[in-house]
Formats: structure tokens, C-alpha cells, sequence
């Protein structure tokens, strides 16, 4: 079986994570796009802004979590 | 838009992080202390001290990928971390889930990341029971905890014990019997010191995977062996060329006896992209017409039809890949989502998603991010 050292292994030397302050910041994109196309919105498009407006609510839950410690 | 809201993705490729108490809570009493247990180190002054795992007295320093959560992506290197420095999405199954739901993915099948991601980390092992206990505690807290959490939406992957061939066929059979979908396995053996593709070594495997209809997901990196051209390269070269991985592992089953000798066993090869497929299959058929008759490889089955019968690959934003997906052939494409990687479209990735596919037709695009995946692993409606 191979002994090389830690160091040398690479499986998992691709990729990093997604970090707190990386996913925060993302949500805050994320929710200040969803408030423009809320606000692009007509009188026409309840089904739509119903959908965005959940979608909305989910993302800045997910936010504060994310902002609190 | 052709991906339409009733479709559903089903990633074939996420990760997750083990939480701290995944082996404490399940191995035996004599084995707690010398099974993976977090410990805290010292990380300099103001700082909160690291989370690493110690397994046997060795410490593994980091408890997520090369996790670097705080950093920005250009700091990213070897560091360990903490668990409160990561988003829980990554270690918590109901986080994991409403992560999910934000980024409109329905389903996710998750590889390991402390015991690397075919569970390689238990070839360290120096007593063996003990670490054939690691691998059927992490298939037994994916199976009865984390995938428990959501059946359906959390797809069950397992590891294996590659010290011990006739272990690892049982520990498909007990897990599959358990609900499995998926087995997680080096994409080539070898530099872990173990046989290749090329000898019968792993035949029990094959079969047990075979009579299970269990998929082998070839992730790449797993054979431990990053594409390198000199120590002084940037890294940018290793990551541009990680698909060669899955290119290796391709090529090297192709022109091996285990899909002949299994004519139902099923590759996937997971987060190798997919654009690179049919460059690589013309490149084989090629060799294969020219130079089979002076070599040991079988004379009568081309390459691409051996592939198109077993291997299936994924992508995130592979734009030619798409282009190309007829030479491929649509029904062997799923799609991965790679949270909670940094690479990952969260919590656009069905907004991306529906942008990369946006000139494929309707049936397609439902075959490639939900149907395939759900024919290859044996997933219900």
C-alpha cells in the first residue's frame, strides 16, 4: 500500500469550499437580483411574483443565517 | 426554456463533509479513541483553534477538502479549519436540503471528503478491523443518517475496503441491500499502490457491482495522482487538465479485459466534464483499428461501442460538451451540481443551468439532468 505523506495525496487538492463569506455574498447577489425582477414585474404577473417573492423570503433567511455566528 | 420547472436535477456529483461525531458515535467502545475523532490545534495567536481529524495518532489537517472557508479564492491553500467556519450546508442534511431548494436542485448524490473520495484514506489504516469499521460506519451514517434525512433526494453512495477484495464485494452486497445506489471507486488503483484495471484482482468487485446494477463512479482525482508538469507549475495547470483523469481512466478500462469479462457493469465518471468524450473515442477507435492485432486487448468490440454500452460522465458548465452531446450520445450525460465546492453555481444552479442548455430540445435536456440519472442509478419517479 502506498505511504506517501498527507502532502502529496491529491484527491481532494481540485477544489476548495464554498466559504461562509463566498455564500453570503452570493445570497446578496442572488436577493438583489430577485428584488429587480420583482420590481420589473407587471399587474399581470401575480403567479410569477408570488413565486419570486418566496424565493426571495428563502434567500434572505438563508442569508442572516449565514451572517450570524 | 427547455428546462422546464416540473423537471428535476439530480446531481451526480456533490460532496459533503463528515460531521464530528461520525465514527465516535458508531464504532465500538476499544475503538473510539483510535477511529477519526476531531482534536483541536493550535493555529497562532487570536485565532480559534483548528478542527482536524486524528485517526491512529495521525493527524489529517483539514476536515474539509482543502477547505478554506473565510478566505478569499485566491488565498485558498492546505489549511485546516473549523466547523463554524463552514456553511452547514456541508455537514448538516437539513441544510443541506434548503441549500438545495434555494438552488433548485432535487436531488444529490454526495462523495466523501475526510476519507477522500472513494475512501482511500483507509488504505492508511494500520490495524484492519478497525478500518473496515470506518468504511461501514461512513455507509451506514450516509445510508441511516444523512441520505434518512431525505430519502429520494439524497442519494446513497458507499465506500469500499480496497485492502480486501472479498470485503469490498460483501460490503456492496450489505449496502446494497441497505439501499445503496452508487459505489464509489478509485479511477485507477495503481498509484495507490493497489492492482490495476488490467489484472482480475478486482473481478469480485465488478460482479457484485454487476448483480447489485450499482454504478462505479469514477471521481476524478481518486487514483491520488493530479495531473503535474513541473513542481514550479501554478496550479492553474493541474486544474486545466484535471479531466485528463477521467481521460486515463477511460482509456485504461477501454482497453482492459473488465468490460468484457462484465458486460453489465456501469462507469461513471464523475467531475471529469464531458467535451472531451468523443475527441478521445475517435482516438481510440483509432488505435484500436491500427494496432490491436499485436497487442493483449480483445480484437472484436470497438472502443466506442464498449463505452457507449458503460460509461456515463457529468458536467457543470461544459458549454462544447453540450454541443457535442450527440457524439456522446444524450443518454449517457447527467448533470452534477459540486456543491459545496466554490466551483459550484449555488444558489443559481438551475438558473445556470437552464442558460448552458438553452438551445437543446425539451426531451434532452429532462433526459440529461433527471431521466439518465435516474435509469443509471435506479432512482424512483
Amino acid at each position: 500500500m502506498s505511504r506517501r505523506p498527507e502532502s502529496e495525496r491529491s484527491d481532494w487538492t481540485d477544489l476548495d469550499l464554498l466559504t461562509r463569506d463566498e455564500a453570503y455574498g452570493r445570497l446578496q447577489e442572488e436577493i438583489g437580483l430577485t428584488v429587480r425582477r420583482l420590481a420589473e414585474l407587471g399587474a399581470g404577473d401575480e403567479a410569477e411574483r408570488e413565486l419570486l417573492d418566496t424565493r426571495l423570503r428563502a434567500l434572505r433567511e438563508a442569508a442572516e443565517d449565514l451572517n450570524v455566528r | 426554456m427547455p428546462l422546464q420547472p416540473w423537471m428535476k436535477l439530480l446531481s451526480t456529483d456533490d460532496h459533503l463533509i463528515e460531521p464530528p461525531r461520525l465514527w465516535t458515535d458508531r464504532l465500538p467502545a476499544k475503538y473510539r479513541d483510535a477511529g477519526p475523532r476531531i482534536v483541536e490545534q493550535a493555529r497562532g495567536e487570536g485565532q480559534a483553534p483548528a478542527e482536524v481529524w486524528n485517526y491512529e495518532g495521525r493527524i489529517y489537517p483539514y476536515i474539509g477538502l482543502n477547505a478554506v472557508a473565510g478566505k478569499s479564492p485566491e488565498e485558498f491553500g492546505l489549511e485546516p479549519t473549523r466547523y463554524d467556519e463552514m456553511i452547514p450546508g456541508c455537514y448538516d442534511p437539513k441544510a443541506r436540503l434548503r441549500d438545495m431548494d434555494l438552488d433548485g436542485v432535487w436531488g444529490a448524490l454526495c462523495f466523501p471528503s475526510f476519507p477522500r473520495f472513494a475512501g482511500t484514506i483507509f488504505l492508511d489504516g494500520q490495524d484492519r478491523r478497525l478500518a473496515l469499521l470506518c468504511v461501514q460506519a461512513w455507509n451506514d451514517f450516509v445510508m441511516d443518517e444523512w441520505c434518512a434525512t431525505a430519502p429520494g433526494r439524497l442519494i446513497p453512495l458507499v465506500i469500499l475496503p480496497l485492502w480486501d477484495v472479498d470485503a469490498c464485494a460483501a460490503e456492496i452486497r450489505r449496502t446494497a441491500a441497505k439501499g445503496a445506489k452508487a459505489i464509489s471507486f478509485p479511477e485507477n488503483p495503481v498509484p495507490l499502490g493497489l492492482p490495476s484495471f488490467h489484472t482480475d484482482h478486482w473481478d469480485p468487485v465488478f460482479t457484485a457491482a454487476e448483480e447489485t446494477d450499482m454504478p462505479l463512479c469514477l471521481h476524478f482525482g481518486t487514483s491520488g495522482a493530479a495531473p503535474k508538469t513541473a513542481p514550479e507549475a501554478p496550479f492553474a495547470v493541474t486544474i486545466t487538465l484535471f479531466a485528463t483523469n477521467s481521460m486515463y481512466a477511460a482509456a485504461d478500462l477501454l482497453f482492459s479485459p473488465v468490460l468484457h469479462n462484465h458486460p453489465r457493469l456501469k462507469i461513471g465518471l464523475s467531475e471529469g466534464g464531458i467535451g472531451w468524450i468523443p475527441y478521445l473515442l475517435e482516438r481510440a477507435d483509432g488505435t484500436w483499428e491500427r494496432h490491436r492485432f499485436y497487442q493483449n486487448v480483445n480484437q472484436t468490440v470497438r472502443p466506442s461501442d464498449l463505452f457507449h454500452k458503460h460509461f456515463h460522465g457529468c458536467f457543470i458548465d461544459d458549454r462544447f460538451g453540450v454541443e457535442v452531446r450527440h457524439h456522446i450520445g444524450v443518454d449517457k450525460i447527467t448533470w452534477e451540481c459540486d456543491y459545496p465546492h466554490s466551483d459550484s453555481y449555488w444558489p443559481k444552479s438551475r438558473a445556470y443551468a437552464a442558460e448552458v442548455l438553452a438551445d437543446v430540445p425539451d426531451d434532452e435536456v429532462h433526459k440529461i439532468v433527471e431521466l439518465n440519472t435516474r435509469r443509471l442509478y435506479n432512482l424512483d419517479a
